[in-house]
């Protein structure tokens, strides 16, 4: 146990670097995929025919393909485009459009669960489109949004760890690294695996909270 | 852009990749019955009389959901043998994703047993049968049954979390697809193939799923 | 139906003696006493919240009642005598209880994974030990008593509201019950399927079963039953033959119910 505490406090720097990529990777893919997943989730509502084609596919190819292939695949795929993109990039870019992928549908489930009663009673009032869905629609959707979205949050954070395998200096490859030096591999994992646990706690002890807040409006 | 597309590579491996989807539908199927039976055992404890069972069913159900399925297959993979249990690639990974999906066929059990009428098990009691029974004979074949759905969708997404095993060299269908790419640098066609096998398959199973679910609807 | 031998000296089949219970703050059942002989059917009868389906469910213990007892053929029902506190009596033991009464459900009840004879089947296979020949020729004949001679196989599903509560009732009488508890087993149903349930029922009740029944039909409790019991505010208040009960009622509550009711 001594043994373990005197490696764990010399790699601190390694592991809380290895932390911070990793709630930098997550929050980037959640952002990045919220604002693509919202775009995507209207246009499957409300689109014409061909943008929904084209983002009922994306759904389709993004939630049939393991994540650990999207990573690879952005991971290998813009070298021979020509692109440069660093690991971090290359991962993050996957995550997002998986993220984006499953809030998509998630909108797309909450607008249509919205009666029709509200578009119409909306549309009667004079709103416009965009008045519409952004003062009437949006606000009863956000609510019944919230806990599979912070679930999204907590996924992410997840699939995070998938970066190791292309490189990305995260937690988990960090923690690899780690025990390739000292080979306390049972403690140092479990630390890691403490870790998550403790950050996606707090997410969702955070998006109780957020729950309480907009229930009360 | 210079580079243009030759599926040849790709065509010349499709045994590899085939039998790669193959094992990794097997991992999925093995890890779900596991899955299932552990799954079972914690929704029963989870709405049991036991606030012991209930309290452990919640724990390992909240430990594991949050823990990332990469860490725990490496944990099992490389970590065990310091407490002296060395388990080969592939039983390693399977003991990982069965307790993985144990974790949340637990709360889909649990949903199950809760959405059973408490009529049907007055109606089991008033002729005597003891809550054993009742669980056994009346509780478990109504849930089972309005499950399905949850099952079938567990099953998908078990087969998706076969890819992980690519990490600790398992051969199944991402691995195979990593090492024709890194073989031959044939980027683009091959993590299309490997991609389109994998929707393909999950299309596949997701129909089948619903043409069982058309035989046996909820009810 | 009684006839003389049985209004002797043997005592009721089914005694409750001050029966209390609440739930939470409110008191339900305010110290209940009821007698059912051997071939008697007795009806419960009163406006809702006044304790009578609760007090159908304490006599096979799907209530729990803090106060009083429940006899059946003498044996204390639930619970029992221990050091001088009152214990609950282990599942094994309830449930060996529970057999000797039967009861039919509001909303039927039947397991919907199982046919009319399976449902019929299950206790007489689990609880009674038959084997499978056996158990599925009583079930048959059950049910052809009930008129479902031609429906033996058919899902729940498939069934009437009618046919299904029909289903239960031979359910219930298959296990060869002491006592049958019945509430209010037409109140889901149709008007035009309730007569054929009512027309089960009537039938039973001639071939000698003991029955309890809780139910809002006044002209059905009226032909059927021995004795009719009036209850209001977790208390019996009046009780008697049918003639008494809705030819010349004494208490004020029971004239003021009955005016409520449109037929007796």
């Amino acid at each position: 146990m001594n043994e373990f505490l005197a490696e764990a406090w010399d790699a601190r720097d390694a592991i809380v670097g290895g932390l911070l990529q990793t709630l930098s990777i997550s929050a980037t893919s959640i952002v990045l995929g919220t604002l693509v997943g919202i775009l995507v989730g209207i246009v499957l509502v409300y689109g014409a025919w061909p943008a929904r084609l084209v983002c009922r596919t994306y759904v389709d190819i993004m939630r049939g393909t393991p994540v650990l292939v999207l990573v690879l695949a952005a991971f290998y795929m813009p070298t021979v485009l020509a692109i440069h993109l660093t690991p971090f990039e290359a991962g993050v870019l996957a995550l997002a459009l998986f993220c984006g992928s499953h809030i998509g549908e998630l909108i797309r489930g909450a607008l249509q669960a919205i009666p029709r009663g509200q578009t119409e009673a909306a549309k009667a009032i004079g709103l416009t489109f965009s008045g519409v869905l952004l003062d009437v629609l949006l606000p009863q959707a956000v609510r019944s949004l919230l806990p599979p979205w912070v679930n999204t949050c907590v996924e992410m954070v997840k699939a995070s760890t998938l970066l190791s395998v292309i490189g990305t200096g995260e937690l988990l490859l960090r923690t690899q690294e780690i025990i390739g030096r000292n080979f306390l591999t049972l403690q140092f994992y479990l630390l890691a695996g403490g870790l998550y646990l403790v950050i996606n706690f707090a997410i969702e002890q955070a998006g109780k909270a957020l729950e309480r807040r907009v229930a009360y409006r | 852009m210079g580079y243009t597309l030759n599926f040849a590579v790709v065509w010349a491996n499709l045994p590899q990749l085939l039998w790669g989807l193959v094992l990794g539908l097997e991992l999925a199927a093995a890890s779900l019955l596991i899955g299932t039976v552990i799954g079972l055992v914690g929704g029963f404890l989870s709405v049991g009389r036991s606030s012991l069972g209930r309290f452990i069913a919640a724990t390992y159900v909240a430990v594991v959901r949050n823990t990332p399925l990469l860490v725990i297959v490496l944990m099992l993979y490389f970590a065990l043998p310091d407490l002296g249990v060395r388990l080969d690639k592939v039983p390693s990974f399977i003991t990982a994703l069965s307790l993985y999906s144990g974790a949340y066929l637990t709360e889909v059990f649990r949903a199950g047993l809760m959405t059973v009428p408490k009529g049907l098990v007055e109606a089991g009691k008033s002729i005597g049968l003891t809550r054993l029974q009742i669980s056994l004979f009346v509780v478990s074949p109504v849930m089972l049954r309005n499950v399905l759905p949850a099952l079938g969708s567990t099953f998908v997404s078990l087969f998706k979390d076969t890819s992980i095993a690519a990490t600790i060299a398992v051969p199944e269908l991402t691995f195979q697809a990593r090492k024709i790419n890194v073989e031959s640098f044939r980027v683009i066609e091959t993590w299309t193939v490997a991609s389109a096998f994998y929707i393909t398959a999950c299309f596949t199973i997701v129909a089948l799923l619903r043409g069982v679910e058309r035989r046996f609807p909820k009810f | 139906m009684l006839t003389v031998e049985t209004t002797s000296l043997t005592p009721p089949l089914l005694q409750i003696r001050g029966l209390r219970k609440s739930f939470g703050a409110h008191q339900i059942l305010k110290g209940v006493d009821l007698d059912v002989r051997k071939g008697e059917v007795v009806s419960i009868i009163g406006s809702s919240g006044s304790g009578k389906t609760t007090l159908l469910r304490c006599v096979n213990l799907l209530e729990e009642f803090e106060g009083g007892q429940v006899l059946l053929d003498e044996e204390a029902i639930g619970y029992r005598e221990a050091g001088g506190r009152r214990v609950r009596l282990k599942d094994r033991d309830l449930a060996r209880q529970r057999a000797k009464t039967g009861m039919v459900f509001q909303s039927f009840n039947l397991f919907p994974h199982l046919t009319a004879a399976g449902n019929v089947m299950l206790g007489l296979r689990k609880v009674k030990g038959m084997a499978k020949a056996e158990a599925r020729a009583v079930a048959e004949n059950w049910l052809r008593r009930v008129g479902l001679g031609e429906r033996v196989d058919h899902a729940p599903s498939r069934l009437s509201g009618g046919q299904q509560q029909r289903v239960a009732i031979a359910r219930a009488l298959a296990m060869d019950p002491k006592l049958v508890l019945l509430d209010e087993i037409t109140s889901a149903l149709d008007p035009e399927l309730v007569n054929e349930v009512l027309a089960t029922v009537k039938e039973l009740a001639n071939d000698g079963a003991t029955m309890l029944l809780v139910t809002h039909e006044m002209r059905f409790a009226r032909e059927v039953s021995d004795t009719v019991v009036f209850m209001e505010k977790g208390q019996v208040s009046e009780k008697g033959p049918p003639s008494q009960i809705y030819g010349a009622p004494q208490h004020p509550r029971l004239v003021e119910f009955l005016r409520g009711t449109r037929d007796h």
